[in-house]
C-alpha cells in the first residue's frame, strides 16, 4: 500500500474508534488485496511506510465478499462492480482477504 | 458485520475496482465514507 494511504489510514484510526471503521478493498488480484488487508491490520509487511510495526487490527473486506456484496444495492453493484467480477479471480481474492482478516483483525 | 453506521476507508485499485465505484456501493449499504482513494497496486 502506498505511503500516503498508509498515513491517512493511520490518522483515521487515531481519529475514530477502531471498531467503527471498516476498510473496503477493490484490488484486482489476491496477493495485492491480501497485502493491503495485512497492512491495515498487522502493519506494513514491507516495513517501509507509516504503518510499519503498527498493528491497527482493522477489519478489511474485499467488495467481492458475499458479506459485503449482499449489503450493497444490487443495481449499484451491477453498474459499478459486476463487469470486473466476471474477469477477476473472485474466489482467490475472497479467500486471501478473509484469511488475513481472520488472522489479524482485532475489532 | 453490518456496514450501516460504519465509517468506511476505501482503497480502490485502478486495475480492479476503482475508488469511486467502491464508494457508490458502500454508500448504498448505509456506511459513511471517510476516505477513498484509487491506487495502482503494481
Amino acid at each position: 500500500m502506498d505511503m500516503e494511504n498508509q498515513r491517512r489510514v493511520k490518522e483515521l484510526a487515531e481519529k475514530y474508534p477502531k471498531e467503527d471503521l471498516v476498510v473496503i478493498l477493490g484490488g484486482a488480484e489476491a496477493e495485492a488485496s491480501g497485502l493491503a488487508a495485512e497492512t491495515v491490520s498487522n502493519g506494513d509487511p514491507a516495513w517501509a511506510g507509516p504503518l510499519a510495526g503498527v498493528q491497527l487490527g482493522l477489519k478489511a473486506y474485499h467488495i467481492f465478499e458475499p458479506e459485503i456484496k449482499e449489503q450493497v444495492d444490487p443495481a449499484v453493484y451491477e453498474e459499478q462492480v459486476s463487469l470486473m467480477e466476471m474477469v477477476l479471480d473472485v474466489d482467490a481474492i475472497v479467500q486471501e482477504v478473509r484469511s488475513i482478516r481472520e488472522q489479524y483483525a482485532a475489532w | 458485520m453490518e456496514l450501516k453506521g460504519k465509517k468506511a476507508i476505501i482503497l480502490g485499485d485502478r486495475d480492479g475496482i476503482p475508488g469511486p465505484a467502491l464508494e457508490a456501493c458502500i454508500r448504498s449499504a448505509g456506511a459513511e465514507v471517510v476516505f477513498a482513494s484509487t491506487e495502482c497496486f503494481v
